[in-house]
């Protein structure tokens, strides 16, 4: 078995990759028509849903790992954690509180290895997967899919109970009305026509529902606020929900959230990802952040746990 | 029970320390200023301790917001989750057993009550606890008498700015609370000589009289505090003579006249008792040589004054060389023709003149001079002719009236209608008297209390004065002889250090904003000066050495009257009194 050690350089260096992005539909696998052929900004609906939960996590590397393997040379791996939770919006009470909040530590190692990293004195403790891939790269992208996956059960578990809006592209499309909130435009999915309605909408108003057909999804975008000095398509984000709804209940849901997202929109002062960065996730993520404990400490018991295993 | 009583837990975000700590609050339960809390810590190898402290202040904050506009995020728009925390900062009090350790993070903090109040006050180890005032959980707060009756420490110094009345006020439910508890005064109780300076007002020349405006409520505060709730039983008034009262004394008092009884001093007194220093208590009347003149006349004068057959307190001036044995000791004569009879200050002023300023223009008697500069017995006879004026109806021939301090428990001396200067001489008179006495015997028994308000008149910071090193001796060596000072100023940053230094007691009033930021009330935690500036009447910060965080109390409305308005009816028998 091959010994562990815990490197001592900043984890955080490497490529942070971001997949969601990589999301480029096929070409003509498009549709606009699906609500409206004649596209142009539609105003938002509020229909007075009660219970808003708006679904996040945050992931951090704790620790890059080595593996030394007296045939093989030296495997990497990573420990991290990552914290899924949500800020439940009670709109009558006027409150909102934290909630669900999920915390896990993972060692990740390359190599589909099979040892496991010793018992770690940390609440919660630290799991152990392996990666088939040798690329260090792939070993955040494993922690990142445990997260998109956890974010996924959670923002499932909630939709009981509230109109759920997850942060990030939708992982699980079974029909329920969870709503992926997409702040970046990496991608066009639409053909300049339609891209002009975008630049178009005031705050409140959405374009007409288009179908990702490949994702198997209804999307649309929405206007937060306008900002000084933008671009036209400054403070506007892309939704999206499960193609599997009955095209109604999108219609519904797309109204809804373009009346209820400039409501939480944050302020430019505030945050510098206004307004797109919401008021309940960004204090979401800041919870989270927090929750998943100080690094030093995750770091020196992770050392601690290595040398005892060492010792003993 | 240990949770019922639960407030919160001690904060583990930010250090606790040996003096101060701060409490997260359980979202069920509050603290207020002022109450006084325990935590119990597990220290290792020590076992458990017991922190105690006081609220001296209560905070609140919508945790996870970072801007300022999060609030009508979090409170309005309900958008934002927060989390609302509220703190309460302790000053700790005591450490039991003493093991100074910070209490533990986390600990649970629980409201001290029964005999955990006690010790978080310290009474457990008080030998006599009197009651000064009500706490916040309207119980008793208490101080070691010990500590003022001159066993450990003496003296009470009250500051506080005028006109919200605490000063007087507290020093009076003070005496009251001294008077009426003598098992805890023991030994010291019985002849206890009380001598209060009435110097603005006649607010104390009701303080037999039943107040008409006090109600139940106060009562319920003086039963909290054991004691009958009735005026002062044993009171005696005493007041200057009007300045043309003629033969019959009136007291020169506005409001009363009945039962208030006149003093004045005759000129063998004012002789015998050296009283002249106390014509000279302004500051700058100690430059040059004026006390030198001043020490030779008075000299002179006790070997010359000579009583007159007849006429009682009265003298006159005649060289002892002419006496039979060198010495007018205990003699009377007849005045001879056109000789000056010294019946009141401005005569015995004269006949100082006689010897100082000759009418013929001749040199001053070297004897009665000392050979200063001319000018200097000019200003000595100037300030000697402006005292006369002023003073002049004090000092007069006749029956004694002089103030008797024996005949009741509280003696009140009206001195509100006099000039600064006669006010001081009356001060300085009657100090010097009381001193003189303990001094004589040299036993602190029985115990003599002084009230004076306004010390920064007596007693300044700034220059020296007969009166101003009278009142430094009380303070350094009254304790010791049972004089004991009960002090009152405005600014105790113009009051002679050394007197306030001395005081083991420290009371404070409302205070003014930049008054409070001196050095003098340092004693003062930094929250409790934030909050005496804006104190109500009838609250104090209470400072003793036994306890090492100043306390803030009430006491309650008095029930004798502090203004002619306020005696109740049936106390004169006029049922139209009050109207």
């Amino acid at each position: 078995m091959a010994r562990i050690f815990v490197e001592g350089w900043d984890p955080e260096y490497g490529t942070p990759l971001d997949q969601d992005e990589a999301l480029a539909p096929a070409e003509g696998s498009v549709d606009p028509t699906v609500e409206t052929d004649d596209w142009e900004p539609l105003e938002g609906m509020d229909d007075g849903v009660e219970h808003v939960a708006f679904v996040d996590g945050v992931r951090r590397v704790d620790a890059r790992l080595t593996l030394d393997d007296p045939v093989a040379g030296p495997t990497p791996g990573l420990v991290g954690t990552f914290a899924v939770g949500a800020t439940r919006w009670d709109r009558p009470a006027r409150r909102s509180e934290i909630t669900a909040v999920r915390i896990e530590r993972w060692a990740v190692l390359a190599g589909g290895r099979e040892e496991q990293m010793p018992p770690v004195a940390l609440e919660p403790g630290v799991n152990t997967t392996t990666c088939a891939s040798e690329d260090p790269g792939r070993l955040m992208m494993e922690l990142h899919t445990k997260m998109r996956r956890a974010e996924g059960e959670t923002a499932t578990a909630l939709a009981a109970e509230c109109f759920v809006i997850a942060d990030g592209p939708l992982n699980d499309l079974t029909a329920h009305p969870t709503v992926g909130y997409v702040k970046s435009h990496r991608v066009t999915y639409l053909e300049p026509d339609h891209n002009a309605v975008v630049a178009q909408l005031a705050p409140g108003q959405r374009t007409p529902l288009f179908c990702i057909a490949d994702y198997k999804r209804y999307s649309w975008y929405v206007r937060l606020a306008m900002l000084d000095g933008g671009h036209s398509w400054t403070g506007t984000v892309r939704c999206e929900t499960s193609g599997q709804l009955p095209k109604e209940d999108a219609v519904t849901i797309a109204d809804r959230t373009a009346a209820l997202l400039p409501l939480v929109a944050s302020q430019p002062h505030v945050d510098p990802r206004a307004p797109q960065n919401l008021v309940p996730i960004g204090a979401l993520e800041k919870e989270l952040r927090h929750r998943m404990g100080d690094r030093g400490i995750v770091y020196r018991a992770l050392r601690e746990a290595v040398m005892e295993r060492e010792a003993s | 029970m240990t949770d019922e009583r639960q407030v919160g837990r001690v904060l583990g975000s930010e250090h606790s320390n040996t003096s101060a700590f701060r409490v997260v609050l359980d979202e069920h339960d509050f603290l207020q200023l002022d109450d006084l809390i325990v935590v119990r810590t597990q220290v290792p190898k020590a076992g458990e301790v017991r922190t105690y402290g006081v609220v001296t202040e209560a905070e609140a904050v919508y945790e996870g917001a970072s801007y300022e506009s999060d609030t009508h995020r979090i409170a309005e728009l309900g958008i934002m989750p927060a989390a609302k925390v509220r703190t309460a900062r302790i000053a700790v009090t005591r450490v039991d057993p003493e093991v100074w350790v910070s209490p533990d993070p986390g600990e649970s903090v629980e409201r001290a009550e029964g005999d955990e109040r006690d010790k978080a006050l310290y009474v457990d180890e008080m030998s006599r606890p009197l009651p000064v005032g009500i706490g916040r959980d309207e119980l008793p707060v208490h101080v070691d008498l010990d500590f003022f009756d001159g066993r450990k420490g003496g003296h009470m110094s009250i500051s506080g700015i005028s006109g919200v009345a605490t000063k007087t006020s507290f020093a009076l439910f003070f005496l009251r609370m001294l008077t009426a508890h003598p098992q805890i005064l023991g030994e010291g109780a019985a002849n206890l000589r009380v001598l209060v300076f009435n110097v603005k007002g006649e607010d104390l020349l009701w303080l037999d009289k039943p107040n008409r405006l006090f109600d139940e409520q106060a009562a319920a505060g003086w039963a909290s505090l054991g004691v009958e709730a009735t005026p002062f039983p044993s009171v005696c008034f005493w007041a200057p003579p009007k300045r043309k009262s003629g033969d019959v004394l009136l007291p020169d008092t506005g409001g009363r006249h009945e039962g208030v009884e006149v003093f004045t001093w005759t000129p063998r007194e004012f002789i015998d008792d050296d009283l002249m220093q106390f014509l000279l208590t302004d500051a700058n009347d100690q430059r040059n040589q004026i006390p030198f003149v001043r020490e030779r006349v008075q000299a002179q004068l006790k070997r010359f004054a000579v009583d007159v057959a007849g006429r009682p307190g009265a003298v006159v001036l005649r060289d002892p060389r002419d006496s039979q044995n060198g010495s007018w000791y205990g003699q009377q004569v007849n005045v001879a023709a056109g000789e000056r009879i010294i019946t009141d200050l401005q005569s015995l002023v004269d006949g100082i003149g006689e010897f100082l300023e000759p009418d013929d223009g001749t040199e001053p008697d070297f004897a009665w001079s000392g050979r200063v500069m001319g000018g200097t017995i000019s200003a000595f006879m100037r300030r000697m002719h402006a005292g006369a004026s002023r003073i002049g109806p004090l000092v007069r021939a006749g029956e004694s009236h002089r103030i008797d301090r024996a005949r009741a428990s509280v003696s009140v001396v009206a001195i509100q209608s006099l000039h600064d200067q006669a006010q001081r001489f009356v001060v300085g008179a009657l100090l010097n008297e009381t001193f003189a006495e303990k001094e004589a015997t040299g036993q602190r028994l029985p115990l003599s209390v002084i009230v004076l308000d306004e010390l920064n008149k007596y007693a300044p910071r700034e220059g020296h004065s007969p009166l101003k090193e009278m009142l430094t001796d009380i303070a350094q060596r009254g304790r010791s002889l049972g004089v004991l000072l009960v002090g009152a100023q405005q600014t105790a940053s113009r009051v002679a250090s050394e007197v306030l230094e001395n005081a083991a007691i420290r009371v404070s009033g409302r205070l003014d904003a930049a008054e409070a930021e001196r050095a003098e009330y340092g004693w003062m935690l930094p929250s409790t000066r934030a909050r005496a500036r804006l104190l109500k009447p009838g609250t104090m910060v209470v400072s003793q050495p036994a306890i090492p965080v100043p306390l803030v109390v009430t006491f309650p409305f008095p029930p004798w009257a502090t203004r002619k308005e306020e005696v109740a009816a049936d106390a004169d028998g006029d049922p139209f009194a009050g109207l």
